[in-house]
């Protein structure tokens, strides 16, 4: 006791600036590696790509400051458009097949009475499935000789050209990255339901509210806060999607799958032009943070309401 | 029945004729969907094992009529297995004790620490977050270049550490442990590296194993960032030599492919079943914070 009275007494006589260092000494210490990383591997290329969206970036010649025209290049490309346009059905796709979903599928799968682990573990079965064993899977399964045909020839006699054809590339992509995700977003619904107390669906029940009511009022409104989180989550991933285009179409037939994600990379890597894949880079910080500005006010009034 | 906790339905419920008609729709949904999970793994792996013939007859198989092992030993030739393999485990190890090392120490310090501008480090960490990948994607290949790091694996391990989201993770797990057990310890005379290693750590072992597989999927997975930044193929993990070789090939039957397909689907399945519980607790640890 003694020993902790004179360390108090000793505290109070040492002068405060010294006692602050004192203090914030190891907490700093413990911090610094991270703030190290975090500036060399992250702020500095992020200050970086707004730094080269001004230049013309050349390994040899060094880089040359040239204003706007980056900017004005990436503009008046003609494929802009096409990218833009394809990133947005992409995501819309994504949205209409792989946000709905998981919701249905997990509140399906709490009202099992039996099988319940195993069909949670089915479900996010191809989410451990590695990428690229991904797309070799579905190389197969969209071959003009293969599953996906023969599943379409038992209801009549079409037949698909599944990663060729220039009008469902974009939705066999979808499907197949569907595949493998939605298990993950099924399961953190699942969390979510399971989380929401029992008497309210005895409550309800007891006056009388049936099954699908007790749905809708109950445990909707009950993972509402994850749909919001979901559908940031999953807009902010589609948004840069590029590598199951680059694996299964190569941003083809005719740039039906050249998303704008894909368009950097190969502005970059194709081209070169690494100023120019800077600007779109910087573009795309703009729209996105504008955006998800707009949804954040839009969540926050409907939690007023 | 009448000891199980209820869900949505209530037993009371199935006497209805309409809901049973319901949840027999509902069963039946959930079949055909467990059955489109599970075929594509079905027709990877016994298609492995057949004769290009048989994949391609009709009416189609499933199981092969005939073990065909020498598929997987004309596979091996075009994805020599060791190497790559050893250069994945090269690339975790090293991602998970430099990652598991920075972001420790530095969501311990946020959580447990005195420390000046607190909010305004927090905020250092997070608004990364915000910002995509496809705005410095780019950039940073090139400030990897800049630092004469390319074709180097601490391009990797490196940069492992900086993932706010794995702070952020550790952080809400060390905000629940009780302050006063780090207060007891430092009254105690213990330093705060001591309270570090021999208080946190240890309790935090069920943290670390959950980031540590989601190191182990995405080390494993990322083919396209190590084809990017290695530069010598004899650097590439597994992911992108099976990428090169077999995805991006033409000529391979796809009997071979399947091979080296169900060989290398085969080991994070295994690590999935394994630890199928820490897994499924850090889903819903990062659901719940998100």
């Amino acid at each position: 006791m003694s020993t902790q009275a004179a360390r108090v007494k000793e505290r109070h006589t040492v002068h405060p600036l010294i006692k602050k260092t004192r203090d914030y000494f190891w907490g700093i210490l413990f911090l610094l590696p991270a703030l190290i990383v975090f500036c060399l591997f992250l702020w500095t290329p992020i200050a970086k790509g707004v730094m080269y969206s001004f230049m013309h970036v050349d390994f040899i010649k060094g880089n040359e400051f040239i204003g706007l025209s980056n900017y004005r290049e990436v503009l008046a490309n003609s494929a802009l458009g096409i990218s833009i346009w394809n990133t947005i059905y992409y995501m819309l796709l994504c949205v209409l097949f792989g946000f709905w979903v998981p919701s249905i599928v997990s509140i399906a799968i709490s009202e099992l009475r039996r099988f319940q682990g195993a069909m949670r573990l089915i479900v996010y079965l191809p989410h451990i499935v590695p990428a690229v064993v991904l797309y070799g899977m579905w190389q197969w399964l969209y071959d003009p000789l293969g599953p996906a045909n023969q599943i379409a020839s038992w209801f009549g006699n079409h037949q698909f050209m599944w990663l060729t054809d220039k009008s469902i590339a974009m939705i066999s992509i979808v499907i197949a990255e569907t595949w493998q995700a939605f298990g993950g977003a099924t399961l953190i619904y699942l969390a979510g339901i399971v989380g929401i107390s029992k008497d309210l669906y005895e409550a309800a029940e007891i006056d009388g509210a049936g099954v699908l009511q007790r749905i809708r009022h109950i445990t909707i409104p009950g993972i509402r806060h994850l749909y919001v989180l979901m559908f940031i989550l999953q807009l902010i991933s589609t948004s840069q999607g590029f590598m199951t285009h680059m694996a299964l179409t190569g941003g083809g037939p005719n740039n039906a799958t050249l998303t704008y994600m894909y368009q950097i990379i190969n502005e970059a890597f194709t081209n070169l032009n690494f100023g120019r894949a800077s600007a779109m880079g910087v573009l795309m910080f703009l729209v996105l943070t504008s955006l998800s500005i707009v949804l954040y006010h839009f969540q926050g009034r409907s939690k007023e309401a | 029945m009448s000891n199980r906790e209820r869900s949505i339905m209530s037993s009371f419920d199935f006497k209805k004729g309409s809901v049973q008609i319901g949840y027999s729709i509902m069963l039946l949904a959930l079949l055909v969907l467990a059955v489109t999970m599970l075929y594509p793994f079905a027709t990877t792996i016994f298609s492995s094992f057949k004769t290009n013939q048989e994949i391609f007859s009709f009416p189609p198989t499933l199981f092969p009529h005939q073990f065909q092992w020498s598929n997987y030993a004309e596979g091996f030739k075009y994805v020599d297995f060791i190497r790559p393999l050893w250069n994945t485990l090269i690339l975790f190890g090293g991602n998970a004790v430099i990652s598991l090392m920075i972001v420790s120490l530095a969501a311990f310090s946020l959580s447990q620490m005195k420390l000046p501008f607190r909010k305004g480090v927090t905020l250092f960490f997070m608004s990364t977050l915000m910002i995509p990948s496809a705005t410095y994607m780019i950039p940073s290949f090139l400030n990897l270049q800049s630092l004469g790091l390319i074709d180097s694996y601490w391009a990797f391990w490196l940069p492992a550490g900086a993932s706010a989201f794995n702070i952020m993770l550790l952080r809400s797990f060390f905000d629940g442990i009780n302050k006063e057990l780090f207060e007891a310890g430092r009254l105690d005379g213990a330093s705060e590296i001591r309270c570090f290693y021999r208080l946190a750590v240890p309790m935090s072992i069920p943290v670390f194993s959950t980031l540590l597989i989601f190191s182990f999927t995405s080390t494993w997975n990322d083919w396209y960032w190590p084809s990017l930044v290695l530069t010598s193929p004899e650097k590439y993990p597994l992911a992108s030599v099976v990428y090169r070789n077999i995805i991006q090939s033409f000529n391979l039957t796809w009997n071979v492919k399947f091979s080296v397909l169900t060989a290398i689907m085969v080991p994070p399945l295994l690590f999935f079943l394994f630890f199928q519980k820490n897994i499924m607790h850090g889903l819903n640890l990062s659901g719940v914070k998100g």
